[in-house]
């Protein structure tokens, strides 16, 4: 498998960095190969992003809004 | 000391990672029978969610997908090497089995979003107001039940015709639906790379058939959604 694969892009009208990057957290912390019982998060220091990721899952409208009132403050 | 796994991967002698993971850790693949996985020597106890670890992971994942279609592991996934090594062994044939199907693959997702009113309450309220309370409850009840039936009804149409429309380009897909809520849809389509041009402008021409559904497109993706074996693992186990 020698050809390269084509870098994440993200179609939307929205901004596409915010997007982008929700999108990462929803693929890299919903999904993926998990051994039961070691999977290990702290969310003591919880980031923004990490509240946007929990909104993303009702609705990515909401999440961009959520981003955008954080870029204001 | 503990090891953060990134993926696994079953096609590569060598696997020269690059960059970093998470904390500025070197990545290493560690051979276990004829699999390998990605990892990296970890100290702590938990692994902090935030932003930078979270693209860390992703990144040293998408690190080997130019050459191999690797299962990712989810974020936080701290074991030791001996955990590890059960684990693989417990696991090889099926996890060797879902290998297998993402082979040559890579993910894309898809997320509808649509207006929750267009599809709500499809009768106009009743005329009359001089109905007692407990007659207009009912008609209110009635006419949630019918708006659920209606969005329930649209949304499985909307995914019906997305499965069409990409008919014969994908691998496997992983379809969500929320009919009560904006985002109707999610789907994660495996789709073989020889196709993805195609299914690309498959999706493309899609879009610009429903727009009153906003679409959000993005890919390719390791195949985050495809790699878990979670279920048979649990049963396996014991674990509720």
């Amino acid at each position: 498998m020698s050809a390269s694969v084509d870098q994440i892009t993200v179609i939307d009208e929205w901004e596409s960095s915010d997007i982008s990057l929700l999108e990462t957290l929803d693929h890299v912390l919903n999904r993926g190969l998990v051994i039961a019982g070691e999977i290990t998060i702290s969310v003591a220091d919880i980031d923004l992003i990490f509240v946007g990721l929990n909104v993303l899952v009702s609705s990515v409208e909401t999440a961009h809004e959520v981003l955008r009132k954080h870029q204001m403050e | 000391m503990k090891l953060y796994a990134y993926c696994l991967v079953d096609d590569l002698d060598t696997l020269d990672v690059q960059r970093p993971g998470i904390l500025g850790a070197d990545v290493r693949a560690l051979k276990i029978e004829d699999l390998s996985v990605l990892v990296s020597d970890y100290q702590f106890d938990a692994v902090p969610v935030t932003r930078e670890n979270a693209l860390d992971h992703a990144a040293v994942v998408r690190s080997v997908l130019d050459r191999t279609t690797p299962l990712p592991f989810r974020f936080g996934t701290l074991v030791t090497e001996q955990q590890l090594r059960n684990y693989l062994s417990a696991r090889k044939p099926s996890l060797q089995m879902r290998l297998g199907n993402v082979r040559g693959c890579v993910e894309m997702s898809i997320k509808i979003i649509w207006e929750l009113t267009q599809h709500d309450k499809p009768n106009p309220p009743d005329a009359a107001t001089n109905q007692g309370a407990g007659t207009m409850f009912l008609a209110e009840k009635r006419r949630e039940i019918l708006g659920d039936e209606h969005r329930s009804q649209a949304a499985t149409e909307i995914s019906s015709w997305l499965r069409e429309k990409v008919s014969g380009l994908i691998r496997d897909e992983q379809v969500t639906l929320r009919p009560a809520e904006k985002l109707v849809l999610s789907a994660a389509h495996l789709v073989d790379r020889a196709k993805l041009h195609d299914y690309k402008e498959a999706v493309a021409a899609a879009r610009q058939e429903r727009p009153e559904l906003r679409f959000l497109f993005s890919g390719p993706w390791p195949p985050y959604s495809f790699a878990n074996i979670e279920l048979e693992f649990k049963t396996q186990f014991g674990v509720s």
